[in-house]
């Protein structure tokens, strides 16, 4: 069998004004062709020498640089590539070719409240989305009761997960989500879910990070955002770059893609 | 995996986090809570020893034969746990997985670090029960601790190899039940190896080249009698070492498997 050629990610802490660095980035994904996938399918694949799957090219060479303190959005058609170029920038996915190298420390949120477990009391889920999150015990000791203040969720400290409502869940998750701290944040559609009041909070987040010159991926449909709070904006489609730069015209041009009309 | 990465800060929080929730979860909901983890093993030793001790008459001609039995039963009950919960663990946490980028191995070895935990309760089980069996306490008592790091790494290996395979071919999971019930009667667990060796010399020789029956005896060797038949005083003749190296290649072949595969769990757990 041909060895997968691999690309490379790397952290580094280097005292330039590049905070993510992209090249020649590819990724596709096998997608198998038969309905069952085991060893008794891999076993016939291999003895009628047939590959079993499809390759989908997701990305297909991105080039890219994002400097320090920039709030980047990044845009485009529902299977264009967007999150699993940030699953790949986090280092979940592994690039196929191409380079990438991240300048500082980097805090995904690829989902709020990742490992949150409905069996666990509201509080042991703060302190394991926390370690999640690269805080320890005596780190959340200290921020636990801001963390409940903020989310106005202080009477259901001790009550399992399960019994919140959803939207509860996505307040406690976020209040947990903005004390990260990192260099760079990485944040896919997380906050596109809850109520008006919730989305007034969010705007108030995304503000202080563009206010306080925090460098910021922003994987978004919506082009309120883009047009509030990016300095820039790239468009993806069909695993490519087809635009990078000005927010409003990237806004535009993704509406034009999407076929709908300006007002 | 270099040392400074294995230890670094974030991810020793992520390790003790995943593990007190491993361990929470696993008795959740239910009435008598942790206390499980000592009652099931006790009731499954109870049963083997009513067959096989009190009815088939095993084992009678063996000093403190139920204890050598419990301790037995302990250490299998260790070994099974820790390698399927280490094989199933990279599809549990397959979400995680999805979601966040951290050292993959981190997983399996918080879902044995309960088994650990378990393990270390059910010895002090063991020791109770020994004295109480007129077991005299020494001091090669603390050498157990080698045949059980033995066994660990035994099973870490295999939950390294077979786990990484899992993830893309499930049916590992159901082919390790099979083998660990075949497993369980090559091992001398239930019965003796005496009573093998009467039979076959050969027979016996090989089962104790099993280097989970390598460390059952030892440590049923440094805990209970000094009769207790171990491959070191059972082979005369350098093949004694083969245990050990059948842990470090099995170590090696299920690092190596993990380190390759590990860069697609997101994709296909």
């Amino acid at each position: 069998m041909k060895k997968p050629e691999l690309g490379t990610r790397k952290e580094v802490q280097l005292d330039n004004d590049i905070a993510i660095s992209v090249k020649g980035v590819k990724k596709s994904f096998k997608l198998p062709t038969e309905r069952s996938s085991g060893l008794k399918q891999a076993i016939f694949n291999r003895l009628r020498g047939i590959k079993g799957y499809t390759e989908q090219k997701v990305l297909q060479g991105l080039d890219f640089e994002i400097k320090k303190g920039e709030f980047v959005g990044i845009v485009g058609r529902n299977g264009s590539g967007k999150s699993t170029l940030l699953k790949i920038l986090a280092g979940i996915y592994y690039p196929q070719a191409g380079e990438i190298t991240i300048n500082g420390t980097l805090i995904p949120f690829i989902e709020l409240g990742v490992g949150f477990n409905p069996e666990l009391t509201g509080r042991e889920n703060v302190y394991l989305n926390g370690a999640l999150l690269g805080f320890s015990n005596e780190e959340m000791d200290k921020m636990y009761d801001d963390i409940w203040k903020f989310a106005e969720l202080e009477p259901f400290q001790d009550q399992k997960l399960k019994n919140y409502s959803s939207g509860m869940q996505v307040r406690l998750a976020f209040s947990i989500a903005i004390r990260a701290q990192g260099d760079i944040l990485l944040l896919d559609e997380v906050l596109a879910v809850g109520d008006a009041a919730f989305q007034v909070k969010c705007g108030d987040y995304f503000r202080s990070l563009h206010d306080k010159k925090q460098t910021v991926v922003l994987v978004t449909h919506s082009m309120t955002n883009v047009r509030t709070f990016c300095d820039r904006a790239i468009l993806l489609d069909r695993g490519k770059v087809v635009m990078d730069g000005d927010p409003h015209k990237v806004a535009d041009e993704y509406n034009r893609l999407l076929g709908i009309k300006k007002k | 995996m270099n040392i400074p990465r294995v230890l670094n800060r974030k991810n020793r929080i992520l390790l003790k986090e995943l593990t007190k929730t491993d361990f929470k979860l696993r008795y959740q909901g239910s009435l008598l809570g942790y206390l499980w983890a000592l009652l099931r093993p006790l009731m499954m030793f109870a049963i083997l020893y009513i067959v096989f001790s009190m009815w088939l008459r095993f084992g009678n001609d063996i000093p403190h034969y139920p204890v050598y039995l419990l301790c037995g039963t302990t250490l299998w009950n260790f070994f099974t746990e820790c390698t399927s919960q280490g094989i199933q663990s990279i599809i549990i946490r397959g979400d995680l997985l999805r979601k966040i980028s951290f050292p993959k191995y981190i997983v399996v070895i918080s879902s044995q670090l309960t088994a650990l935990i378990n393990l270390g309760i059910n010895l002090i089980v063991v020791v109770i029960f020994a004295l109480i069996n007129g077991v005299m306490p020494t001091w090669s008592w603390l050498l157990i601790v080698f045949p059980i790091l033995e066994l660990y790494l035994f099973s870490l290996g295999l939950a390294f190899l077979l786990g990484s395979i899992n993830v893309k071919y499930r049916d590992i999971t159901s082919i390790w039940d099979v083998i660990v019930q075949a497993l369980f009667y090559a091992v001398p667990i239930i019965y003796p190896i005496q009573m093998v060796a009467s039979n076959s010399l050969l027979a016996a020789k090989a089962i104790l080249l099993n280097p989970i029956a390598q460390c059952i005896q030892d440590v049923r060797y440094f805990l209970i009698t000094k009769e207790a038949v171990t491959t070191w005083n059972f082979i005369f003749n350098p093949s004694v070492i083969i245990p050990v190296l059948i842990v470090i290649f099995m170590l090696a072949i299920g690092a190596n498997s993990f380190r390759r595969r590990s860069r697609y769990f997101a994709e296909e757990a």
